[in-house]
C-alpha cells in the first residue's frame, strides 16, 4: 500500500512538473557588452564591425491590395475613415517591397549574443498590428501594447516554440512577455483570433543581424565580424530567398534580392 | 440595436414559428405554475396542520393513494399533450419543412473563432468552392481563386442582413471547434459541428437589428463572439449588397 | 460473514498505530469521514470560484478589491480577470462541485458511513478497496488542483470538455483528464463495494423491502456509477491519446484553427466525445440527487413521526428512475443537428424519467399529511429540499422539449435550472444529513439556534442566486459569458446579474454560521445523552457513540420494517428495527464515550 502510494504521488508530482516552463515571465539578461568568461565563446563587439546591406526589388505590377473589413467589430470600424487594406503585399512608390525579413541565416556559428534589455514593441492599433513584421533576438522581451480599448487576443503560432493564446481585455494596455523568443524560428505568424483579418510575424534568431524593409524597401545589417554569411530575405507571399555574402573587417558587402508574386 | 426588443423576460419574438415556441413556453410555465402552487399550498398546510404539539400524535397510516394517484395521472398527461401537440409539429416543422431554395435566400455561415463568417453567393447565386488550404487573413472563407463561381462571393464578417417576409435557409458550418448559432428573438439555436454543415431555415416578420450570439463555450473569445442581426425591407438588403458587391472588386488577384 | 468475525476478532488483538488508524485506515466510518472532510474543503474551494466569478459577472473589467492582484500577472492583471482565468474558473468549478464536491459527500462520506450501519454490517465488503477509493480521489484532486499552476492555466473548456475546444486547449486539460480518471476509478471502486455491501452483509432479518430507503437510493446510486462512468473513463482516455498521441478520434480532417491547418490524421467526431460524456453525466445528474432523496426520507420521516408514504412505490421509481435515466442522455444535444426520431425519442424518455421524480417528491409531500413535524433543523433543511427540488424538477421541463429547448439551450435557464436540483436541493440534503447524523459521529449535537440561522439565510440567498438565472436565460443570455453586456439582451439583465453575485456573497456569508457550529460543535463539553438522541428507528443509532470498531456489540437482528413510528398500541411513538417483540420499548442508553 505504501509503495503504491508513493508511486502515485510521484506520477502527480511528474505531471505537474513536465508542464513546461513558467508563467511568469522573466525579466531578460541585462547588457549588451559582456566580458566573456575564461573559455566561454568569443562576445562580439558591435560598434565597429562590417555591414551587409541591400535592397528588396519587386517584378511586376503591384498587386492591389485587398480592402479589410472591419464592420465586424463597430470599434475597429471607428477608426478607419478608409477601409484599411492588407498588408500582404506592400509595393514601395520606388519599385521595392516592404515587410521583407532579412537576417544572417548561417555564417555566426559558435557566437554568442545577449539578448538586449529593450523589449521589442508589437502594438495593436486601429485593430492592425504594427508593425506588420518585425523581428526578435533570443531572449528578448517582447512588449505588446493594446492600444484600441477593445478586447484583442495574442495568438502566436508557432512551430518551434510554444503556441501561446493571451486575451488582451480594453483594460489592459500593455503586456511583456520572453515566451514566444525562446528558441530562434522564422516566422512566427501572429493573429488575432477576436479580429480575423489582422495578421503580423516575428522572425526570432540568435543575433542582431537581422533587418525589416521599409517604405525605402532597403535594409541593412550592421556590426558584423568578418567573414563569410548566408542571408536570407523572407516574405509572407513571396516565399524566401538566400545569397552568399563576404565581408572584410569593417567592409560593407551588398546583396539585392528580388521577388515576384508566386504563380 | 432595437431598444424595446430585450427585457427580463421573452425578448421580441421576430420569427414566424417563434409564436409556436413562446406558446409553448408560456403554456409549460402556467403548468408549471399551477403544480407548484398546488404542491405548495398542500405543503404549506400539512406543516401547519401537523405541527407538533401538547396531545397532538401522529397517525401511522393516515391517508389512501387515489389524490396521488390522480395527480400523477393528470401530469403524465399534461407532459403527453405538450410533447405530442406543441413540441413535436414546432420540431418538425423547424427540422423538415424547408422552403423551397428558389423562394429563400440562400447563406452560408461559418463559425470560427471568435467571429462569423457570413457568406454571400453574390450576384450569380452561387457558393464558390471554399477549402482550407485557400484560408488566409484576407480571404477568411478560404475561396478558391480560381473558382469563377466565387468571384463575387460576399464575405460579411459578423453581419448578416436578410430582408423580412422571406425565408432564409442558412447553412452553418465552422473551421474550428464547437461554436452554436443563437438569434434570440427569432428563438432559435443551432450548434456548429467541426466536420459537418448543417442546415436550418427561419423567416422575419419584423424588421430592426438584433443580436446574433454564440451559445457553445468555444474559447476566450466566446463572450465577443457578437453577430448583428439585421432584417432589412427588401429596398434596404438590396442596397446593403450593392454595398457589399462593389467592395469585391473580385479579380481574385488582390493580396 | 465468518470472514467478518474473523476480522473483527483479529483487530482486537492489536491496537493500530496513529497513521494505520486514522489516515490509512480501513474502517468505513475513518474512511467515511475522510472523504466527508476532503469534499467539504472542495465544496468551499469550488464556491470561492464561483464568488471570484460573479465579481467579474456584475462588474465586468472592474478590478477585484483587496485580493485580485493576488492570482498573478497572468490570470488577474492589476486585478481584474482575463477571459482564460474566467474560463478556467468555470470549467473548475464545475468540475470540482460535481466530482470532488456533491458525489464524493454524498455517496463516499454519507454513504460509507451511514450504509453498513443501517444494514447492521461491521464494516464494507471489501474495507481495502474502500481504503483505495478515498486514495485515488485524493489523488485526482490534488491533480485537479495543481492543474491550476500549469503554463496556460486549468481546463477552461466547462466541466463538459467538448472536443474539439478541449483538444486544443492547453495542458492544463491533460491534467483534468488525469484526475477525471483517478476520480472515476475511486467512483467505479466505491460502488462495487456498496453493492456487494448491500446484498450480502445485510443482517438476518433485514429483507429489501425492510430497508432504509437511505440505502436503497445508495444501492441505485451505485448501479448508475457503476455502469455509467466506464464509457467516460474510455472517452477521456481518447480525448488524452488525442492530446498527446496524434489520434483523432474526436477530430474531423480540415480544422483551420487561427489561420492554420491543424495537422491531425482526421476521420474523428465531435459529437462521439458528447455521446460518451453525456451517456455518464446524465446517470450522474441522478447520482447527485439520489443519495440526497435517501437523506430527505430519513430526516422527514424520523421527523413527522410516522412511517413514509408509499415507501414501496418510493422504491419502485427509484429503480425505474435509475434505469430510465440511462436512455435520456441525449437531450443534452438536442441542438447538435438532431433529427426528429432521434429527438422524439429522447423527448419522450424525458418526459417519462419525470414521472418517477414526481411520485418520489410527492410521496415525500404526502408523507407529512397526518404527521407530528418536529421542526429540527435537520427537518428544516428537508422540508425546504421538497419546493426547491420541485422548482428543479419543473424547470426541467422546457429544456427537455425540443421545440421551446431551442430557445432555452445553453442559457442561464439550464444553469438556473440544474442549480435548484443541486443547490438548494442535494446540498440542503446535504446539510440535513450532518445536522441529523452529527451526534452519532461526533457524540455531541450542533447549536440549533446557529442551525437555524445558517438555513434560513442559505434558503434565501440560493433563491437570490439561482431564480434570477432562470429570467436571465429566458432573456435569451448564453451560458459561460465572461462579460455578457457586450449583448443588448445581455446588457438588458445586467441587474438580476448583479444582484445574482451579491446573493452568491451572502450565501458565502450564510456559511459561516454552519463552519463555526461544525467546528465548535465537535470539541464541546456537552455531550448527547443518548445513544439515540432523535429517537429514531434505524438500525445505526443502535450502535455505542461514536461507533466502535465493528459497529455493534452484538450482531443486531431486524424485526420490522425501517420507519416504525408512532405505532398503535404502543406507548412510545417509535419501535427501532431491532428490537425483538415482546421487549419494551427503549429507554435512552447513556453515551459510552
Amino acid at each position: 500500500m505504501r509503495s503504491f502510494l508513493a508511486l502515485m504521488a510521484l506520477a502527480s508530482l511528474l505531471v505537474v512538473g513536465c508542464g513546461g516552463e513558467q508563467t511568469a515571465d522573466r525579466p531578460p539578461p541585462a547588457g549588451q557588452q559582456v566580458a566573456p568568461a575564461e573559455g566561454a565563446a568569443p562576445s562580439v563587439r558591435l560598434e565597429s564591425g562590417a555591414s551587409v546591406a541591400g535592397a528588396v526589388k519587386f517584378e511586376g505590377a503591384p498587386p492591389p491590395r485587398k480592402k479589410l473589413d472591419m464592420n465586424a467589430d463597430p470599434v475597429c470600424a471607428s477608426k478607419h475613415t478608409q477601409a484599411a487594406l492588407s498588408e500582404a503585399v506592400m509595393v514601395n512608390g520606388n519599385g521595392t517591397l516592404k515587410y521583407v525579413f532579412v537576417y544572417v541565416k548561417k555564417g555566426l556559428e559558435g557566437k554568442k549574443f545577449p539578448a538586449p534589455a529593450t523589449p521589442v514593441v508589437l502594438d495593436q492599433n486601429g485593430c492592425m498590428y504594427s508593425p506588420h513584421v518585425m523581428g526578435a533576438q533570443v531572449g528578448q522581451a517582447l512588449k505588446i501594447l493594446n492600444s484600441d480599448g477593445t478586447l484583442h487576443n495574442i495568438h502566436p503560432k508557432p512551430k518551434v516554440n510554444q503556441e501561446k493564446n493571451w486575451a488582451m481585455p480594453k483594460f489592459m494596455k500593455e503586456k511583456v512577455t520572453t515566451e514566444i523568443t525562446v528558441k530562434p524560428e522564422v516566422m512566427i505568424p501572429v493573429r488575432c483570433d477576436v479580429h480575423p483579418w489582422m495578421q503580423s510575424y516575428i522572425g526570432v534568431v540568435e543575433h542582431p543581424f537581422f533587418a525589416v524593409t521599409g517604405e525605402a524597401g532597403t535594409f541593412e545589417l550592421k556590426g558584423l565580424p568578418a567573414g563569410k554569411y548566408t542571408v536570407e530575405a523572407w516574405h509572407e507571399v513571396c516565399g524566401s530567398q538566400m545569397q552568399e555574402v563576404t565581408v572584410a573587417e569593417g567592409g560593407t558587402a551588398s546583396v539585392d534580392f528580388s521577388f515576384k508574386l508566386p504563380n | 440595436m432595437s431598444e424595446t426588443a430585450y427585457g427580463w423576460w421573452l425578448p421580441m419574438n421576430v420569427a414566424t414559428y417563434g409564436g409556436e415556441v413562446d406558446s409553448l413556453i408560456n403554456v409549460i410555465h402556467w403548468i408549471m405554475g399551477i403544480l407548484f402552487v398546488g404542491w405548495g399550498i398542500f405543503f404549506f398546510y400539512c406543516l401547519i396542520r401537523f405541527r407538533r404539539r401538547e396531545g397532538q400524535k401522529a397517525v401511522y397510516q393516515p391517508i389512501h393513494a387515489r389524490p396521488a394517484k390522480y395527480v400523477e395521472i393528470g401530469v403524465i398527461i399534461a407532459e403527453a399533450i405538450l410533447l405530442l401537440s406543441f413540441s413535436m409539429p414546432v420540431w418538425a416543422r423547424f427540422k423538415g419543412e424547408f422552403p423551397a431554395e428558389k423562394d429563400a435566400l440562400v447563406v452560408r455561415v461559418v463559425a470560427e473563432q471568435f467571429a462569423w463568417n457570413v457568406h454571400y453567393p453574390g450576384k450569380d447565386g452561387k457558393f464558390g468552392r471554399t477549402a482550407p488550404q485557400f484560408i488566409s487573413s484576407s480571404n477568411l472563407l478560404g475561396l478558391d481563386p480560381d473558382d469563377p463561381d466565387g468571384q463575387d462571393d460576399i464575405n460579411a464578417v459578423n453581419q448578416l442582413h436578410f430582408p423580412v417576409n422571406k425565408p432564409v435557409i442558412v447553412r452553418l458550418s465552422t473551421k474550428d471547434v464547437i461554436h452554436s448559432f443563437k438569434i434570440p428573438v427569432m428563438r432559435l439555436t443551432q450548434d456548429t459541428i467541426p466536420g459537418t454543415e448543417i442546415n436550418i431555415w427561419f423567416e422575419a416578420d419584423k424588421t430592426g437589428q438584433f443580436d446574433l450570439a454564440c451559445a457553445q463555450l468555444c474559447g476566450l473569445g466566446h463572450y465577443r463572439m457578437r453577430g448583428a442581426v439585421s432584417v432589412d425591407t427588401p429596398e434596404a438588403f438590396a442596397k446593403w449588397m450593392e454595398e457589399r458587391q462593389s467592395e469585391v472588386s473580385g479579380t481574385g488577384t488582390e493580396y | 460473514m465468518d470472514e467478518q468475525h474473523h476480522e473483527h476478532h483479529h483487530e482486537h488483538h492489536h491496537e493500530p498505530g496513529f497513521w494505520r488508524k486514522y489516515v490509512f485506515s480501513v474502517d468505513h466510518k475513518v474512511i467515511g469521514i475522510q472523504y466527508s472532510l476532503t469534499s467539504l474543503l472542495f465544496l468551499f474551494f469550488g464556491f470561492s470560484l464561483m464568488m471570484m466569478m460573479r465579481w467579474q459577472l456584475a462588474y465586468p473589467g472592474q478590478p477585484l478589491p483587496w485580493i485580485g492582484r493576488l492570482f498573478g500577472e497572468a490570470n488577474m492583471p492589476e486585478g481584474v480577470m482575463v477571459p482564460e482565468f474566467y474560463n478556467q474558473l468555470g470549467a473548475m468549478h464545475g468540475t470540482i462541485m460535481v466530482f470532488l464536491g456533491v458525489v464524493p459527500l454524498a455517496v463516499g462520506g454519507f454513504g460509507n458511513y451511514v450504509l453498513p450501519l443501517q444494514i447492521g454490517a461491521p464494516d464494507m465488503a471489501f474495507p481495502r478497496i474502500n481504503m483505495a477509493s478515498y486514495w485515488f480521489l485524493f489523488v485526482g484532486g490534488v491533480v485537479m488542483l495543481a492543474s491550476f499552476f500549469l503554463p496556460g492555466g486549468a481546463a477552461q473548456s466547462g466541466w463538459t470538455s467538448y472536443s474539439p475546444l478541449a483538444n486544443i486547449a492547453p495542458v492544463g486539460q491533460t491534467a483534468w483528464l488525469i484526475g477525471m480518471i483517478f476520480l472515476i476509478t475511486s467512483s467505479l471502486l466505491g460502488s462495487i463495494n456498496f453493492i456487494v455491501t448491500t446484498v450480502q452483509l445485510r443482517v438476518k432479518g433485514l429483507s429489501f423491502f425492510k430497508l432504509p430507503f437511505f440505502v436503497w437510493a445508495q444501492f441505485v446510486t451505485s448501479f448508475l456509477l457503476l455502469l455509467a462512468f466506464p464509457p467516460l473513463e474510455a472517452a477521456g482516455v481518447l480525448q488524452l491519446m488525442d492530446r498527446v498521441a496524434g489520434t483523432s478520434f474526436f477530430l474531423p480532417s480540415g480544422l483551420v484553427v487561427t489561420g492554420q491547418p491543424l495537422e491531425v490524421s482526421g476521420g474523428g467526431n465531435p459529437l462521439l466525445w458528447q455521446h460518451l460524456f453525456w451517456f455518464l453525466a446524465h446517470p450522474e445528474v441522478y447520482v447527485l440527487i439520489l443519495p440526497a432523496l435517501g437523506i430527505v426520507a430519513e430526516v422527514i420521516a424520523n421527523n413527522t413521526r410516522k412511517p413514509l408514504w408509499g415507501y414501496r412505490t418510493m422504491v419502485y421509481s427509484l429503480i425505474f428512475l435509475g434505469f430510465m435515466s440511462f436512455v435520456v442522455w441525449a437531450h443534452h444535444m438536442f441542438m447538435t443537428g438532431m433529427g426528429t426520431a432521434m429527438s422524439t425519442f429522447f423527448q419522450a424518455t424525458t418526459m417519462i424519467i419525470s414521472v418517477p421524480s414526481v411520485i418520489i417528491l410527492t410521496a415525500l409531500a404526502i408523507s407529512l399529511w397526518g404527521a407530528s413535524i418536529r421542526f429540527t433543523v435537520p427537518m428544516h433543511f428537508a422540508l425546504a429540499f421538497i419546493p426547491m427540488f420541485a422548482i428543479g424538477g419543473l424547470t426541467g421541463l422546457p429544456l427537455g422539449l425540443t421545440a421551446s429547448d431551442l430557445h432555452l439551450h445553453d442559457t442561464y435557464y439550464v444553469i438556473g435550472h440544474f442549480h435548484y436540483v443541486v443547490a438548494p436541493g442535494t446540498i440542503f440534503a446535504l446539510f440535513a444529513g450532518i445536522y441529523y447524523w452529527f451526534p452519532k459521529v461526533t457524540g455531541r449535537m450542533m447549536n440549533e439556534k446557529l442551525g437555524k440561522l445558517h438555513f434560513w439565510l442559505s434558503l434565501i440567498f440560493m433563491n437570490g442566486v439561482f431564480m434570477p438565472m432562470l429570467f436571465i436565460g429566458m432573456a435569451g443570455v448564453s451560458r459561460r459569458l465572461y462579460d455578457q453586456t457586450g449583448y443588448a439582451h445581455g446588457a438588458a439583465v445586467q441587474d438580476l446579474t448583479v444582484l445574482g453575485s451579491w446573493s452568491a456573497w451572502l450565501l458565502a456569508v450564510a456559511q459561516i454560521p454552519f463552519i463555526v457550529n461544525f467546528l465548535m460543535s465537535m470539541r464541546k463539553r456537552e455531550k448527547v445523552r443518548s445513544d439515540n438522541p432523535w429517537e429514531a428507528t434505524t438500525l445505526e443509532w443502535a450502535t455505542p457513540t461514536p461507533p466502535p470498531h465493528g459497529n455493534f456489540l452484538t450482531a443486531p437482528q431486524v424485526y420490522r420494517g425501517p420507519y416504525e413510528y408512532s405505532v398503535p398500541g404502543r406507548t412510545a411513538d417509535f419501535w427501532p428495527q431491532h428490537l425483538p417483540e415482546e421487549a419494551e420499548s427503549p429507554q435512552p442508553r447513556p453515551a459510552t464515550t
